[in-house]
């Protein structure tokens, strides 16, 4: 399906984007783009409002002023449930999984499906549930087991399982690869690429540089909870990006690239 | 990977039939003791009509402890419904549907000010409930004026047991037989979805064996109750009607436990508040809900305590909230929420009544009584923390 999709159209637009906790501005004036089928890594030191930014595009912050455009349409996002409606899907840090419930409860979990007589449909969660897993890591089969006995990267298979099961066209990764050994990040980069085929939007939080330049088309970098500047991967080096990082400094002679 | 033992691929929780072992030594070290009265069907019944009221109520608390709660108040508000309810049939001459309804409907309004309050605002519900314990004690106070307010109607003094309050032997038995057909029917239809779903099954006289003894059980139970007749009545008393609302209150709670959103959800809160948020989940509206289910519950218990005391009084259900806690500590619900079971609460309930009602036969004067039960309420705590220490948080 990738030669239908339309890559001169912007699937995320957030233009002018700002949130304030008590007197700590957040986010300040944020704008940055988001094409189907691309990577933009979202950089910054801890604090910078990256994190909160994505968080507010999830639906788990309310805005306190900007638009956000979907596929060109202006649209409200005050809950979770409303971003999940617009086929955002997020991946966060903290996995946001229940660690009492077992791994298919938490695939489902707030969107379970229910029975004609408005029961949990069980055997049909777990068959489903069967089926995503086993795309992303064969050997996990304990999956009604609570999720706190499971390891690191079968934590991480269910929550990436929820982007995938749900059919996510815009997803945020907030250090998806964190708590992660070199196999399971390998298969993190795999479906990486390979939902970026299907036309998936993808922003990526990351501190990781391996990750930045191994998996992205273009950077964002706050400081602050301002934008310092959005550019082109292979247009940067390293050190530049440390740059804009660490002082906040644009790299001189390089163009800003608001398209993919 | 190496299979799991068959007590755990089965799902026994080894921390229930631990309760249900210390139950049993309970009960023959108290039969030992009195000289044989404990375990007559005489103090059977009205132990088990007895632990009724907290037990209802701790099937509740369970969920309120899960989704990271608590509820103080629940014997203040108890206390206030329940004399409100009586006061409006006693005097002012409502029928007791209309009298209970309106028991309903005031403590609905308690429990949406005192959930907005936790849900909306963001009090703790320490906070909220300490402060309603004190109150609505208060309340119950006011309503008569701290006049006792007897209730007369003859079947609703039968909700409450005691003379009348026995289901009688063939109703007994009826329900027995009507249960075990239906664990029986259940297991055999758990079995075929397994086999549907290509999941694996354990042997046939496995699950035979697991449902025959909660159905003996049961008819061991029912056989005790048919054989408790008063003197001066010509037939048995049967299973009392306090403790078939008890059943039916549990059996409706582990369903919605099991089988629905709500009930997810309130154990998604419980495990992890923040992803339950980020998920999606109306956090505020399920513990909204939530405390409206302890507002039914609560009433049921009210009706059941004044039926069965025959008055409404203003000191009804003092210091019930430290039961009720007690019976779902018990029964393993952990306080810091996420973890808790239904029939934990209900063992909870008969461990700490029996241990009450034991020690009164005894003859245990008041005073130590609440000393012991006081300490046993930590025992189940300090159990606890080293139970889940030793086994993994399950």
């Amino acid at each position: 399906m990738a030669h239908t999709i339309d890559r001169s159209r912007p699937l995320v637009e957030l233009r002018d984007i700002r949130k304030a906790f008590g007197g700590v501005q957040a986010v300040d004036g944020v704008s940055v783009n988001l094409y189907p089928g691309e990577v933009v890594a979202l950089l910054g030191h801890n604090g910078a409002g990256k994190s909160t930014l994505m968080k507010m595009l999830a639906g788990a912050y309310p805005i306190d002023s900007g638009d956000t455009l979907i596929a060109g349409e202006k649209v409200q996002i005050r809950t979770p449930s409303e971003a999940q409606a617009q086929g955002i899907e997020t991946i966060y840090q903290t996995l946001a999984l229940a660690d009492n419930l077992d791994s298919v409860s938490n695939l489902f979990l707030g969107r379970e499906k229910l029975t004609r007589w408005n029961t949990l449909d069980d055997h049909f969660m777990e068959g489903q549930a069967r089926k995503v897993f086993q795309r992303l890591n064969k050997n996990f089969t304990n999956i009604r087991v609570p999720v706190r006995r499971l390891s690191g990267g079968q934590r991480q298979v269910v929550a990436i399982s929820r982007a995938l099961y749900f059919n996510a066209r815009i997803l945020i990764m907030d250090e998806p690869c964190a708590a992660l050994g070199p196999e399971e990040t390998a298969m993190v980069g795999g479906l990486v690429k390979q939902l970026k085929s299907d036309g998936v939007g993808i922003f990526l939080i990351t501190h990781d540089m391996p990750d930045v330049f191994g998996l992205s088309d273009r950077l964002a970098v706050m400081k602050n909870g301002k934008l310092v500047g959005t550019y082109r991967t292979a247009d940067v080096t390293e050190d530049e990006v440390l740059g804009m990082i660490i002082a906040g400094k644009r790299p001189a002679g390089k163009a800003q690239a608001e398209h993919a | 990977m190496s299979s799991p033992p068959l007590w755990r691929r089965v799902g026994i929780d080894l921390r229930l039939l631990l309760m249900c072992l210390l139950l049993a030594v309970m009960a023959i070290a108290f039969h030992v003791l009195s000289g044989g009265i404990f375990l007559s069907p005489e103090n059977l019944y009205n132990v088990a009509q007895q632990t009724a009221v907290v037990g209802i109520v701790a099937t509740v608390m369970v969920l309120v402890i899960v989704a990271r709660h608590i509820d103080l108040s629940v014997g203040s508000v108890m206390g206030f419904v329940g004399v409100l309810i009586a006061y409006l049939q006693y005097t002012s001459g409502w029928s007791w549907p209309a009298a209970s309804l309106a028991g309903l409907a005031v403590a609905l309004l308690v429990s949406i000010y005192q959930g907005w309050l936790t849900a909306v605002l963001g009090v703790p519900s320490f906070v909220v409930t300490l402060g309603g314990l004190m109150s609505f004690r208060g309340a119950a106070f006011l309503v008569a004026d701290g006049k006792t307010q007897p209730v007369n109607d003859e079947f609703f003094q039968r909700l409450g047991g005691g003379y009348d309050g026995g289901i009688g032997v063939t109703a007994t038995w009826v329900i027995t037989a009507v249960v075990a057909v239906a664990l029986f029917a259940r297991m055999l239809q758990k079995r075929r979805a397994r086999q549907q779903h290509e999941m694996p099954t354990e042997a046939l006289w496995v699950d035979l064996l697991l449902t025959a003894l909660p159905v003996l059980a049961l008819a061991a139970f029912a056989w005790t109750m048919n054989n408790y007749k008063i003197a001066d009545k010509p037939e048995a008393q049967g299973i009392p009607i306090p403790v078939l609302i008890w059943a039916v209150v549990a059996i409706v709670l582990s369903f919605i436990v099991h089988r629905t959103r709500f009930g997810r959800y309130v154990f998604a809160m419980g495990g992890n508040p923040d992803a339950a948020a980020l998920v999606g989940i109306p956090v505020k509206r399920v513990t909204l809900l939530l405390f409206g289910l302890l507002a039914v519950l609560v009433t049921i218990a009210a009706i059941v305590s004044i039926a069965r005391l025959n008055a409404g009084t203003n000191s009804l259900g003092t210091g019930m909230e430290l039961y009720v806690i007690a019976a779902a500590v018990i029964g393993g619900t952990a306080l810091a929420g996420g973890s808790g079971s239904i029939f934990g609460s209900v063992l909870g309930a008969l461990i700490m009544q029996s241990l009450d009602s034991g020690m009164l036969l005894l003859d245990v004067p008041i005073g130590k009584r609440m000393v012991i039960i006081g300490q046993v309420l930590i025992v189940a705590v300090v159990f606890d923390v080293l139970y889940r220490r030793r086994f993994g948080d399950n």
